[in-house]
């Protein structure tokens, strides 16, 4: 049993909203290759813009209960579901050279979570210190 | 023919992947933007957030939406998945010209295999 609150639940949580947000370029899609102006334009971009909400949201509550590193360093599942929903709902074809380009690219996405992660706690510190040390 | 129909269609790609970045750029702006306007002491509550800084930070997201979508009427989603990782680029370029921040080995190490990997995915 996961408990709420704890560091496995927060985990999850992250892992779903970064699920939820990458819908959102499912629908920016869809929305794409609607006619304009129609009902399923709206609709599908009427859930991007919702999804970016829900994300913004999402994103400062996860941040508060886990390791700045740790939420930065697992959006670069964005890029793994990205490819998996042109292929699943598009037809997009995946080739090794698109394979070993995308994990370079996660594998850049992650190290860069990381460092800005790194970076960004520094500054939290410095602010709760009040560091006036200019 | 076939082979100039081929030409056609890649720079109609090659063209809406231009607004894809673009887009992808101009949303790593409207980032900084906000980032310099939250480092910034406001007046008021209403202030902070409604200043000329945020406001216009947020048409431009705003505006990203929908060049996005638009660059997505050609685009494959993946490939735009791929595109807009660009933006951790931008955002660390944009980060050392307006908050003067530095670029250790290990963050240029992580923009070199972000750079290369979009490369590698759209030539394949």
């Amino acid at each position: 049993m996961i408990r709420r609150g704890s560091r496995a639940y927060t985990i999850i949580a992250l892992h779903l909203l970064l699920l939820v947000y990458s819908f959102g370029g499912v629908f920016s899609k869809i929305a794409a290759g609607a006619s304009f102006p129609s009902m399923l334009f709206f609709v599908c971009y009427g859930l991007v813009l919702s999804i970016l909400g829900i994300y913004a949201i999402g994103w400062q509550q996860i941040i508060k209960r886990m390791p700045l590193t740790t939420a930065f360093a697992n959006k670069a599942v964005g890029v793994v579901w990205g490819i998996a929903w042109g292929m699943v709902f598009f037809g997009d074809s995946l080739t090794i050279g698109k394979l070993v380009g995308a994990l370079l690219v996660v594998a850049g996405v992650i190290l860069m979570g990381i460092l800005d992660g790194e970076d960004r706690a520094d500054e939290k510190d410095e602010l709760l210190l009040g560091a006036d040390d200019e | 023919m076939s082979f100039f129909w081929g030409l056609m269609m890649n720079s109609e790609l090659l063209l809406f992947s231009g607004v894809l970045l673009l887009s992808t750029l101009l949303s790593s702006i409207s980032q900084v933007m906000l980032k310099r306007a939250a480092m910034r002491e406001w007046g008021s509550r209403k202030q902070e957030y409604l200043n000329p800084l945020v406001l216009s930070a947020y048409s431009i997201f705003f505006g990203c939406t929908l060049l996005t979508l638009l660059s997505l009427k050609v685009v494959p989603l993946g490939l735009g998945t791929v595109l807009e990782a660009t933006g951790y680029i931008y955002v660390t370029i944009l980060g050392v010209v307006v908050f003067k921040e530095r670029v250790g080995a290990k963050k240029a190490l992580a923009m070199m295999l972000i750079f290369v990997g979009v490369i590698v995915y759209a030539l394949s």
